[in-house]
């Protein structure tokens, strides 16, 4: 039962700093404990570690972040993969909080899990007013903010950041029509899992009156070429395509999966020169960058670099790209087991 | 549950302190789990006295890193500072740096500047 006590405990975990910014559920031992029994570890089972500050992560870390951010123990076995995932060095976990591209740790839940746990995948899918949704985004964010700074060491140094670092996560219908998110990273069809990345904000994409699923492609294209993206220079990151169920219909009348990957590949691109000319492009740059004179830029470094989603509400065309944090290089999917 | 603790920073925002927080409610007094793992032990050591009065730079290839770098370069020189001329190249900043390149630096006797931001 909560009491004012309670409410004081509230009040001394955010003066000590054990807070995204908003009133946590205090870490208390005894729900530390069922939190960690959920998870399947033990308090002091080593669950990753941060090579480069010295850091070793403990289980009972993060069963004390997964309560402070309102998850519920029914949600363990995701935790545990989720977890894994964020401390996998490929996703680099530090870069992603203390970089000034301002980037969050974007979860993306895909399988039969999504109905058992009971994500929103239609309405508002991303930003999704429902617990799982929250909550199990705010606690990868609030992983990246207690584990990624050295033990208060760091310093964040974002820019201008984005809402995203509150709490960012997507769930994808159980039903798609291109098969499950994770079959992108190998997994199979029937899988339930996590897939993790660093990402900016979404960018919203309207197209209300085309008829054709070129039409949406080539508006979602140009919405991923305009100058200010940021994969023009480095293009170590890639995008995610969120596509609801007005423009799929549209979409995949005419495109598979893979064709789609193509057609964006080869059609969405950009004057080398105009790029460079207005300064989203090195003029003496680096050999990583792989800058071709005179050819057409992809902010695609390689198809792989691009996914498709499929989530959200009917009865609206939109579609949504979301550009992700040139740092992390890997997306990291997991399955829950 | 035991947990892990050293003296932190004093500044709550961003440099949260390591430290035991108890709840005591309407019945008994129950532990709060700390949930910031701390660095065991600290991640670096600074010297701040070098003991060879030289500067060597580390370039991670940030934006304009490259230009900010060869403009200190020749401000420490004007001040009669030696400077190593050539600037190290880490292949990118979102990667850790090379273990040979880690231990070359250990045991530079100089001052070493990373560029790491943009």
């Amino acid at each position: 039962m909560a009491t004012y006590a309670t409410l004081e405990d509230i009040e001394n975990c955010m003066d000590n700093g054990w807070t995204d910014g908003l009133p946590v559920i205090p870490p208390y031992g005894s729900l530390v404990d069922e939190m960690l029994a959920a998870m399947g570890w033990q308090a002091h089972d080593v669950v990753g570690e941060i090579k480069s500050q010295n850091i070793v992560v403990r289980a009972e870390k993060a069963a004390a972040t997964a309560v402070m951010a309102g998850c519920k123990p029914e949600y363990g076995l995701l935790l545990r993969a989720l977890t894994d995932g964020l401390l996998d060095p490929l996703l680099n976990l530090s870069g992603v909080e203390v970089t000034t591209g301002g980037a969050a740790a974007l979860v993306i839940v895909s399988g039969p899990i999504v109905e058992q746990l009971g994500f929103e995948h239609a309405t508002n899918a991303l930003g999704a007013n429902c617990r799982a949704n929250a909550t199990v985004g705010r606690f990868a964010q609030m992983m990246r903010y207690f584990c990624g700074r050295g033990g208060g060491v760091l310093k964040s140094h974002g820019t201008v950041g984005h809402p995203g670092r509150i709490s960012f996560c997507i769930a994808e219908h159980p039903q798609t029509e291109w098969g499950a998110y994770h079959t992108q990273y190998g997994l199979p069809e029937e899988a339930s899992a996590i897939t993790l990345m660093s990402a900016e904000g979404p960018n919203s994409c309207n197209n209300h009156y085309g008829d054709t699923g070129a039409q949406v492609l080539d508006t979602i294209g140009d919405l991923m070429c305009h100058y200010g993206q940021t994969a023009w220079y480095y293009r170590s990151g890639g995008f995610v395509v969120v596509i609801p169920p007005d423009h799929m219909a549209l979409i995949s009348k005419d495109f598979s999966r893979e064709d789609a990957v193509e057609y964006i590949y080869k059609n969405a691109r950009r004057s080398t020169e105009l790029l460079t000319d207005v300064g989203r492009i090195a003029k003496d740059p680096i050999e990583f960058a792989n800058v071709e004179p005179g050819e057409l830029r992809s902010p695609l470094k390689n198809r792989e670099q691009l996914t498709f989603i499929e989530c959200g509400g009917d009865g609206g065309r939109f579609s949504a790209v979301i550009p992700r944090w040139v740092g992390s290089t890997h997306a990291v999917c997991k399955q829950i087991i | 549950m035991a947990q892990t603790s050293n003296d932190g920073p004093a500044s709550p925002g961003n440099n949260p302190p390591a430290k035991q927080l108890v709840s005591c409610g309407d019945v008994s007094c129950e532990l709060m789990v700390d949930p910031i793992p701390r660095p065991t032990p600290d991640p670096i050591e600074v010297t701040l006295k070098p003991s060879v009065a030289k500067v060597t730079f580390l370039d991670h290839q940030k934006p304009n890193s490259k230009v900010i770098m060869g403009y200190a370069q020749s401000i420490l020189r004007d001040r009669g500072i030696e400077v190593r001329s050539e600037i190290i190249v880490k292949a990118d900043a979102s990667t850790r740096m090379p273990e040979a390149m880690l231990q070359s630096f250990s045991g530079e006797g100089g001052l070493v500047l990373c560029g790491v931001s943009d």
